[in-house]
């Protein structure tokens, strides 16, 4: 997994992509400081800003998707 | 030819691992909670022993105590209930709900250490729960159970309810469903579009769409008529709830489900369902009643079909995922959390996680099946071979 920090709230999280499609999340703290997911919990499905945040990783070459073919 | 080398041709083994011999913390539903007030006591075998449910004539609440009597170990299950006691079949001692003994008719005072176990109840959605901690603590702030607005609302049908001992199979293998994407397809009929997990701290969701079946009948599977969105929630190691949306013919129906167990010993568990649906305008009490019957059976149906499954197979420690598959260990890292002491729940327990899927292939290879029996049936209609 490779690090990918939030460009909206500056949270640092783990990130694999096995493929464009799939995506993998591991955060290593609490979620307080996203304003979408502080206090919902596994009740939200995800922050928009921070899958921006990992879409423009991908784009800019600094996140590889593993089985890209 | 040479031999194949070992490393190269390495077969990979099994390992079943055996259960946990403690039990989950955390709030485990009993079933309907109307169903424990008939003024009986009702008996549970749960979590390696036996409760007694009754319900206080003064208070109208439930209570759940040891169901064995501290006195010479009668059953007070067998029982019967008196004002806001249990009194026991063998000696007639008398149990209030908080633990205490009330009263023993032929002695002259209450031992003052005369006092048994009474459990930690909660009554929502209709429902009565029970919260189990081999430590003993009280629930911890939070962790509680979500209310469900439709188990309240007269635009919701009742609950349908069902329950069913499972024999041989640790309950782990009905969580590990959260995460299965695949055997919604091969097991229960389904065709999931999109899938993604997300787990934090003691909630466990599974985010899943579905496209129509149209090589199945609506006896065979829920999802033969519409696309269906879902949302089902695991709130602690026992008790989910589904929100399902389901198209059918230009309207969406609404249902909320639950799939909840509560162990009975290290290899067996009573599985529980049950069903709410949103009533469509015009819809009468008797259809609300009926669509929600049909829901339940939907889940009747495929909870089947995982029975018969995990009769057959066998318990693995170490399953070999590919890329496609979700992520069950995770989910057993969430899942552990609840077999281990407060102070050895680990930060990779409960911090989120999120896992979407990569659905791409396997729509594209499902449709094609889908399509193929079609045609299949199409040609048998025509009476070609
Ligand atoms: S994680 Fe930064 S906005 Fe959500
Ligand atoms: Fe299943």
């Amino acid at each position: 997994m490779r690090p990918v920090t939030c460009e909206e709230c500056g949270t640092g999280v783990l990130v694999e992509k096995r493929s464009l499609p799939h995506t993998s999340v591991q955060w290593t703290g609490p979620t307080d400081r996203c304003p979408q997911l502080a206090g919902g919990g596994a009740r939200i499905e995800g922050c928009t800003r921070l899958r921006a945040s990992i879409e423009r990783e991908v784009r800019e070459g600094r996140l590889t998707v593993a089985h890209d073919d | 030819m040479s031999a194949p080398s070992t490393t190269e041709h390495q077969v990979r083994t099994i390992e079943a691992g055996s259960p946990p011999e403690r039990f989950a913390r955390g709030w485990h539903c009993l079933g309907l909670a109307e169903s424990f007030k008939d003024g009986a006591p009702h008996e549970i075998e749960a979590f390696g022993t036996k409760l007694v449910v009754f319900q206080a004539q003064d208070t109208g609440r439930l209570h759940v105590l040891d169901a064995y009597c501290p006195h010479m170990g009668g059953n007070l299950a067998r029982g019967t209930v008196k004002g806001d006691t249990v009194v026991c079949p063998f000696h007639g001692w008398l149990w209030k709900g908080d633990g205490r003994c009330a009263g023993i008719p032929y002695a002259h005072r209450v031992p003052p250490r005369a006092r048994t176990r009474a459990w930690t109840t909660l009554e929502e959605n209709k429902q009565l729960f029970v919260w189990y901690d081999p430590e003993g603590a009280p629930p911890p702030e939070g962790v509680t159970i979500p209310r469900i607005e439709g188990a309240f609302s007269d635009e919701w049908s009742d609950w349908t309810w069902h329950s069913l001992r499972i024999d041989g199979s640790h309950c782990r293998e009905i969580v590990d469903n959260v995460v299965d994407m695949a055997h919604f397809f091969y097991v229960h009929n389904s065709f999931p579009t999109y899938f993604k997990n997300v787990f934090e701290g003691h909630i466990a969701t599974q985010y899943q769409a579905t496209a129509p079946r149209g090589d199945m009948t609506a006896a065979e599977t829920v999802s033969a008529q519409g696309d269906t969105r879902s949302v089902a929630s695991y709130h602690g190691p026992s008790y989910m709830v589904v929100y399902l949306d389901m198209d059918v013919d230009g309207t969406t129906v609404e249902t909320a489900m639950i799939n909840c167990h509560y162990p009975v010993s290290a290899d067996s568990f009573v599985l529980m369902y049950g069903a709410l649906v949103k009533k469509l305008p015009g819809m009468t009490d008797e259809m609300a009643a009926e669509s929600a019957a049909m829901a339940a059976q939907g889940l009747a149906a495929g909870f089947e079909q995982d029975i018969e499954i995990w009769k057959n197979k066998t318990r693995i420690d170490n399953p070999l995922l590919c890329d496609q598959d979700g992520p069950v260990y995770q989910l057993r890292r969430w899942y552990e959390q609840f077999y281990v002491d407060v102070a050895d729940v680990r930060p990779e327990m409960t911090d989120r996680f999120e896992f979407e899927i990569d659905t791409e292939r396997a729509v594209k290879v499902w449709q094609a099946e889908v399509d193929a029996n079609l045609a299949r049936r199409a040609r048998a209609a025509r009476g070609e071979a």
